[in-house]
């Protein structure tokens, strides 16, 4: 008895390692431009949606996966360059509140989403690539799908640590992440820094929304809708603007959601996350795995 | 047709008693609440729960709901206050104590999704999916009137209940208690320089938000009759928003105008015309909506943030002296 319990735990955890890649994903994009442009972007599942359905509309015209992809992610990173160029920045160079910006990026979610249901329809639409066996790795059973999401997962999360961490464009990202005045002050031209931060986060968010939709098999207007608030907590739970954090946050909110799916109704399933959210919120808000304390402002 | 006026008038005049519920969280006091429409649900179900009885006996044993008490109509319409206030007691409680206001934001949003998952799930409280229903109209049975009266009638009370709302709403405005609302709007720092509790002040307005905006759910479900996890969700909140930035922030009377323009003009407009212009599309006119209230937010926002009505700026009450020259007034702008 105790062994089948392991076993489907197990399972869980094979479940909840590719949506905590997919997740991660999300969650590394949406925390580097959270941290560096400091709005809490609700128009980021949007950007998903917009990348799955970009990754559809190519399958028409090509079964080649990676221009598949490469469609999705160009989709996302045009969207979110966008937002922040026609709407966003605009508000910012007339001073507008905080919490404004935010209104605003729910006002473009609720026009994303409700655009590509005008254009696509409201019913599901199957987005299937070819299928690999599934193969037993471990106690794990995983498709090459699986495999292959998994893999480009950590090979974009390394890209975007290296980016923060060794090119001039990150460093001044993780400069206006902390002052945008001293930024500017010393000479960073932090307009074209925020602009090329929502392009990187729409691209990946693009691509993310790709896995998404390879993973789950049908697309809806609301397919990356219903991850946002899980990919916000994955951030928060992570430590906004904190790469590591947010791989670590996805995965604990990953396996979280999964390995309740086993025992909960699927309704608790994003539930799950939610707890975790709040509860890190309320007790460390600058994240479980920051050891050094920041000052949250 | 006058059936369908009466009932679309009905629905705005419900509508405007959420927006007054969400201005005074958001329009006066500034806390971007992504809750209201589970303070309007909680009314809504405790009402149901209140006034109507228990699941009928042919509907099977897999229906059941809590209480069925059969109170007066009255009654339901104060437990439905009570309970909501008391949700936003606790919500508020914990989350306007520490978080600064985007994690507030977050907060309400995740936690009115959690309260969805609950009651869909949890299906002795309110019946789950199916949802507490055949629930009777006030007065229905005493009064016997025909369906059209009786309709227009019912509408009549909800705009005695709005009216009364409004008259609450523009004593708050024109009291201190008012000004103390929109000074911690304005400026936290000097609110409390001045000896404010801060977090008092938002967490009673918070209360009181959420009280009207369970007066107004109880009336929606004493419209509907019946309340179930589809009748409420999340992107329904942009509306009230929406009515409020278009209206007006923190006008009573703009919020009225906004209320009205958003859930009977744009909602109704895009009902009745779009399947004409694009018929077999039955997602068309619900898309549209939305975009629509999408681009209002932004449109308004840009073009003009104070609303088509602004809220009236206070003005010194001393005779005689110039404008500003009052302990503690506004400097002039």
């Amino acid at each position: 008895m105790w062994a089948s319990k392991l076993q489907d735990i197990l399972l869980g955890v094979g479940f909840g390692l590719v949506t905590a890649a997919i997740i991660a994903l999300s969650t590394v994009a949406l925390s580097l431009q959270y941290s560096v442009t400091n709005i809490p972007n609700f128009a980021h599942g949007e950007l998903m949606t917009i990348g799955a359905y970009a990754a559809l509309v190519a399958q028409r015209g090509t079964h080649f996966i990676p221009l598949q992809a490469l469609a999705a992610a160009l989709a996302g990173g045009f969207f979110a360059w966008a937002m922040n160029f026609f709407i966003l920045e605009p508000f910012t160079r007339r001073g507008a509140r905080n919490l404004v910006l935010f209104i605003l990026t729910l006002a473009v979610s609720l026009i994303l989403q409700n655009g590509v249901l005008f254009v696509f329809g409201g019913n599901d639409i199957g987005y299937n690539l070819p299928s690999s066996s599934p193969m037993d790795i471990g106690p794990f059973i995983f498709t090459g799908q699986d495999l292959a999401i998994i893999g480009s997962a950590v090979a974009i999360m390394l890209a975007v640590h290296l980016m923060l961490r060794r090119t001039k464009l990150g460093k001044a990202q993780r400069a206006i992440a902390d002052s945008r005045e001293l930024a500017r002050v010393t000479g960073i031209d932090a307009d074209r820094v925020v602009r090329l931060t929502w392009l990187i986060d729409g691209l990946i968010a693009g691509f993310a929304g790709f896995t998404l939709g390879a993973s789950v098999g049908s697309l809806s207007p609301t397919v990356g809708n219903a991850f946002l608030l899980v990919i916000f907590a994955a951030a928060i739970v992570g430590g906004v603007g904190r790469i590591y954090g947010a791989m670590a946050g996805a995965l604990l909110i990953g396996l979280a959601m999964e390995v309740s799916a086993l025992y909960l109704a699927a309704d608790y399933k994003v539930v799950a996350a939610f707890v975790l959210l709040i509860i890190t919120l309320l007790l460390r808000p600058e994240g479980l795995f920051v050891t050094k304390r920041v000052v949250v402002r | 047709m006058i059936d369908y006026i009466v009932s679309t008038l009905t629905i705005g005049i419900i509508w405007t008693i959420f927006a007054y519920g969400l201005n005074v969280s958001w329009g006066w006091t500034g806390q971007l609440d992504l809750a209201p429409f589970m303070f309007i649900a909680v009314g809504a179900y405790t009402y149901l729960v209140l006034v109507g009885g228990p699941a009928p006996a042919n509907a099977g044993p897999s229906v059941h709901w809590i209480l069925g008490l059969h109170l007066p109509f009255v009654l339901g319409l104060l437990g439905a206050m009570v309970v909501a206030g008391a949700c936003a007691l606790l919500l508020g409680g914990v989350a306007l104590r520490r978080l600064r206001d985007d994690y507030f934001a977050i907060t309400t949003v995740v936690t009115t999704l959690t309260v969805y998952a609950f009651i869909a799930q949890f299906t002795p409280l309110f019946d789950g999916y199916t949802g507490v229903y055949a629930v009777e109209r006030p007065f229905e049975t005493a009064l016997n009137l025909p369906a059209e009266a009786y309709q227009a009638l019912f509408m009549v009370a909800c705009l005695v209940v709005l009216g009364i709302v409004y008259l609450v709403m523009q004593a708050i405005f024109r009291s201190p208690y008012g000004r103390l609302l929109r000074a911690v709007r304005e400026d936290e720092t000097a609110a409390t320089a001045f000896g404010r509790n801060v977090y008092r002040v938002k967490l009673q307005a918070y209360v009181v938000g959420a009280c009207t905006a369970g007066l107004g759910g109880a009336m929606f479900g004493a419209f509907l009759q019946a309340f179930n996890p589809y009748a409420w969700n999340v992107a329904e909140t942009f509306l009230i928003y929406a009515a409020i930035f278009v209206g007006g922030s923190g006008n009573i009377r703009g919020v009225l105008l906004g209320s009205f323009f958003i859930t009977v003009f744009v909602q109704e407009l895009t009902r009745l015309l779009v399947p004409m212009i694009l018929p077999g599309s039955p997602d068309a006119a619900a898309a549209l909506r939305y975009m629509i209230v999408g681009l209002l937010i932004v449109g308004v926002l840009w073009w003009r943030p104070q609303g088509l009505l602004p809220e009236p700026q206070d003005r010194d009450t001393v005779l005689g002296l110039a404008r500003g020259a009052g302990a503690g007034a506004d400097p002039p702008r």
